[in-house]
């Protein structure tokens, strides 16, 4: 048949139902009145009754859809609720019919029956106690009562059903509230301002606990007397509780409602109890707990304060380091800036010559290396080619840019101090850093002699050095007077860079470094022979030595030691021959600046150790002379023998070194 | 949930430490009655926790709004057992034939819930709240069982295992082909499962401060 959902007993769930009646909720038109279709013409309905329920059922939802079908508005009785405070009686509550109309409805009735296997088909019977369970009630003794029978009840009205509902007893089950409460002093604490009592009470006289027959648990609430919202307890099951620090100086409230212990279903609460506690002090202290926002502020803050000061002021480097890292200032490999610039060369050679830095390992993993870059980030620079092409007016490709990280570490490390963590530091100094050692440059305007990487555009150079040819680390500035010098100068060393460049394969930077041998008057600088790559090119290849002693260097930054530029001098001449040009290779005068050049130029120092194209001409010399800002003076080196002190070195060695090499 | 689980917790425990086996007659056991009737309480209460949640839970996800209620009153098999239906009835009974009483409907569940856990289990989508219920329950009713037993044994030793119980017939109404016949099928069953289980639990808690506090609880 059609169920008509919303109708149907108002839920499944009998714990919930009583107090959730739902009437006829809004149903569509056409379901009612298909419904109506069906209820009338069918016969195969089973029993009268079911067809009497369905009919009223449409009837009242009827009303509600439409409620001007009835004569006036009047309001259906329906159950309330049914309820057994002790489940051995339990009685029904519906809502008074309210009656506008004319027509006088007869009494409600209710009718009962007891849905019992052995009674077979169920018979209505009406309600014993009309009158026990106050108006509008039905009340069954425990007569009339069986706890896990189930039962259905109707409500009608003018031989109409108007409600209907169908439940067991031991479903509906709510206490009642229990009784004598009162609460007695347990102690009160040393200020005098809080205090502690024991609640107690009795469970509702109906209720048989005593015989097991039901058993209940309690909840409790309280509150203070001025407040709102009552404090709920967790359910307890004896009867009596403790409740802990109250206020002395406050009166508060106390109930207690009871459910039985299986259902869900609580029943009133009780009778509200008074607690007012004795004063015992006569003044009340302000005991309320504030937290202590300030203090913590406070104290916060001064710790804070006291760990930056350990900080600022500890002797611990790393920890410094690691709070207040440092600001990295320009470094050339092996020498300090601040030397640099105050002109101390002996303490920069005291310092070299503690460097011990020549090891490989120290710096083959380090593509930050001991250069200084100039404006990575210049794309003019970028695309205007690298030093070398420049120099030597080539405009090979150059492959620079893919080798990687970029040597953006300038000045990160000096050789003596290997273990700060300037790695990280120094990425962002290099403009900085280079800006400061170039301005020198620029100044005078000429490309720096120092074969210090302070340009770095590509990223490394030395691994593409080739003996034959130096770069210098060239200003951008200075590109173009370099190139006119080199371009005829030195051919061979161009055909150098050329086979060089052209192989860029094994060129993995085909921007090298050379050094600059000399700078003529007019400013251009002349590039004495670099070192060859590893990958060996043509020219490289003539001189196994050369790139034997290259090899060692390959990881090596573009200063090598000493060591292994003894083995390389004696090549140098051979590449040096190709420079030919240059009339006069003194490594006294390679200067970076005109006009250091004057002044120093009169050096004497080396003169006979470079005796032009027959000395062997080492790559790179020592700084002789520093003057910052303008610019450094190289030493030739010449270094027959290898002294132990200077194996270390890097390199560089100073003039007192270089005159105890000289044989 | 929180005392289920408090309940279960109780439960393990005692599942570990299992009822020690007093043969009848003994004059000291190591378990006192005092002891058997709490923790058969405890497991009554649980179980008939576990069977008003499965039926809740079976009642809001296939039958509700279906009127089942209305034909599935009363007509479960322990009918027949001829249980008292109120508090007078159940206090002019016996001892003795209360606790039989007991343990005839707690035999009398055995098969059924059986069958609800095999037939749970082979449902397409089988819900696994309802089923990891009645696996509980049909486990629990067990040793509750094994407990109730053992009181029995214990207050009148000299009762003979007698083996009355309802025989249930409804596992082929479990199996209909039709839906709405067997979703009847599984809410009555329900149905009484959380009635009895009731049933049970008040019993026992009678019996109890009958036996033990003598009426004094």
């Amino acid at each position: 048949m059609f169920q008509i959902s919303s109708y149907v007993q108002p839920s499944e769930q009998y714990k919930n139902s009583f107090l959730l009646w739902h009437g006829p909720t809004g149903m569509d038109l056409w379901q009612l009145l298909l419904t109506l279709a069906l209820a009338g013409s069918s016969d195969a309905f089973s029993g009268r009754e079911t067809t009497a329920a369905i009919l009223s059922r449409v009837s009242q939802s009827l009303l509600s859809v439409n409620p001007g079908l009835k004569t006036n508005s009047s309001k259906k009785p329906k159950f309330t609720k049914c309820r057994s405070p002790e489940l051995e009686t339990f009685s029904c509550h519906w809502t008074d019919a309210v009656h506008h109309g004319l027509k006088n409805p007869g009494p409600i009735q209710l009718f009962y029956t007891r849905r019992n296997a052995q009674e077979g088909t169920q018979e209505w019977k009406e309600c014993p106690d009309y009158v026990s369970a106050g108006e509008n009630s039905c009340y069954f003794n425990s007569s009339f009562t069986s706890i896990w029978i189930p039962y259905c009840i109707k409500l009608t009205s003018n031989g109409g059903t108007v409600d209907e509902k169908c439940f067991s007893v031991n479903q509906i089950v709510q206490p009642d509230p229990p009784i004598a409460l009162n609460w007695t002093l347990l102690n009160i604490s040393l200020t005098g301002v809080h205090a502690d009592i024991q609640v107690r009470w009795e469970a509702p006289p109906n209720a048989d606990i005593q015989k097991g027959w039901m058993v209940l648990e309690y909840e409790l609430q309280y509150k203070e007397v001025n407040e709102t919202q009552w404090k709920m307890m967790d359910p307890i099951l004896s009867t009596s509780v403790p409740l802990y620090s109250l206020r002395v100086d406050k009166e508060y409230e106390v109930r207690v409602r009871s459910k039985q212990r299986k259902s869900e279903n609580y029943g009133e609460f009780s009778e509200v109890l008074y607690v007012k506690l004795p004063q015992m002090s006569q003044f009340t202290c302000e005991e309320d707990f504030y937290f202590p926002w300030l203090l913590i502020i406070i104290f916060g803050i001064s710790g804070l304060t006291v760990m930056l000061f350990v900080f600022l002021f500890s002797k611990q480097q790393r920890i410094k380091m690691l709070i207040l890292p440092p600001v990295p200032v320009p470094k050339i490999k092996g020498i300090d800036p601040d030397l640099l610039k105050e002109g101390k060369l002996e303490e920069v050679n005291t310092i070299l010559a503690i460097h011990d830095s020549c090891k490989p390992e120290f710096h083959s993993d380090d593509s930050w290396v001991e250069f200084i870059e100039l404006d990575i980030e210049d794309p003019d620079e970028k695309t205007e080619g690298s030093d070398t092409d420049r120099l030597l007016s080539s405009d090979h490709e150059k492959s620079h840019s893919n080798l990687g990280v970029k040597d953006g570490d300038s000045g990160r490390t000096s050789c003596y101090e290997p273990d700060m963590l300037e790695t990280d530091f120094n990425a962002s100094d290099i403009h900085d850093g280079t800006s400061q050692v170039v301005q020198p440059q620029r100044l005078k305007g000429e490309a720096d002699l120092l074969c210090l990487d302070q340009k770095n555009q590509n990223n490394s150079p030395y691994h593409d050095a080739c003996p034959a040819i130096h770069q210098p680390s060239v200003i951008q500035a200075e590109k173009n007077k370099p190139q006119p010098l080199l371009t005829d100068g030195a051919e061979s060393t161009h055909q150098a860079a050329h086979i060089q460049l052209s192989n860029p394969s094994s060129l993995a930077n085909i921007d090298f470094y050379a050094q600059v041998s000399d700078i003529t008057p007019a400013g251009s600088v002349v590039l004495s022979p670099g070192q060859k790559n590893k990958a060996g090119v043509s020219q490289c290849d003539m001189h196994p030595e050369v790139s034997l002693c290259q090899a060692n260097f390959i990881m090596d930054n573009a200063y090598f030691c000493e060591a292994d530029a003894k083995k390389c001098i004696p090549v140098a001449p051979h590449i040096k021959v190709e420079s030919h040009t240059e009339p006069s290779f003194n490594q006294e005068d390679i200067y970076i600046t005109t006009e250091s050049l004057t002044t120093t130029s009169g050096r004497p120092g080396t003169a006979e150790h470079v005796p032009g194209s027959e000395m062997p001409v080492p790559d790179y010399t020592s700084i002789h002379i520093v003057q910052s800002p303008q610019g450094l003076i190289l030493n030739a080196t010449a270094l027959p023998l290898p002294d132990k002190e200077f194996l270390s070195s890097c390199g560089y060695v100073s003039t007192d070194q270089l005159n105890k090499i000289m044989p | 949930s929180l005392l289920l689980l408090l309940v279960s917790n109780l439960l393990l425990w005692q599942s570990v430490t299992p009822l020690p086996v007093c043969p009848g007659g003994a004059v000291r056991c190591q378990v006192t009655l005092r002891d058997l009737f709490d923790r058969a309480v405890v497991l009554s209460h649980y179980i008939h926790n576990l069977s008003s949640e499965m039926f809740s839970e079976f009642d809001k996800r296939y039958t509700q709004g279906r009127g089942f209620i209305s034909k599935a009153l009363n007509s479960c098999h322990t009918s027949s057992l001829a249980t008292p239906e109120d508090k007078e009835q159940a206090q002019q009974i016996s001892q003795k034939d209360f606790l039989s009483l007991i343990v005839s409907i707690l035999r009398s569940w055995n098969e059924p819930l059986y069958h609800l856990v095999t037939e749970v289990r082979g449902m397409q989508e089988a819900p696994e709240a309802i089923l990891s219920k009645a696996i509980e329950i049909e486990e629990q009713s067990k040793r509750l069982l094994e407990g109730m037993e053992l009181i029995l044994s214990q207050v009148h030793p000299e009762t003979r295992e007698n083996a009355v119980y309802s025989v249930w017939s409804g596992l082929p109404s479990l199996q209909m082909a039709d839906e709405e016949s067997r979703l009847f099928a599984y809410y009555n069953l329900l149905h009484c499962l959380r009635r009895d289980s009731h049933k049970i639990d008040n019993y026992l808690k009678l019996l109890k401060c009958r036996i033990v506090h003598d009426n004094n609880c």
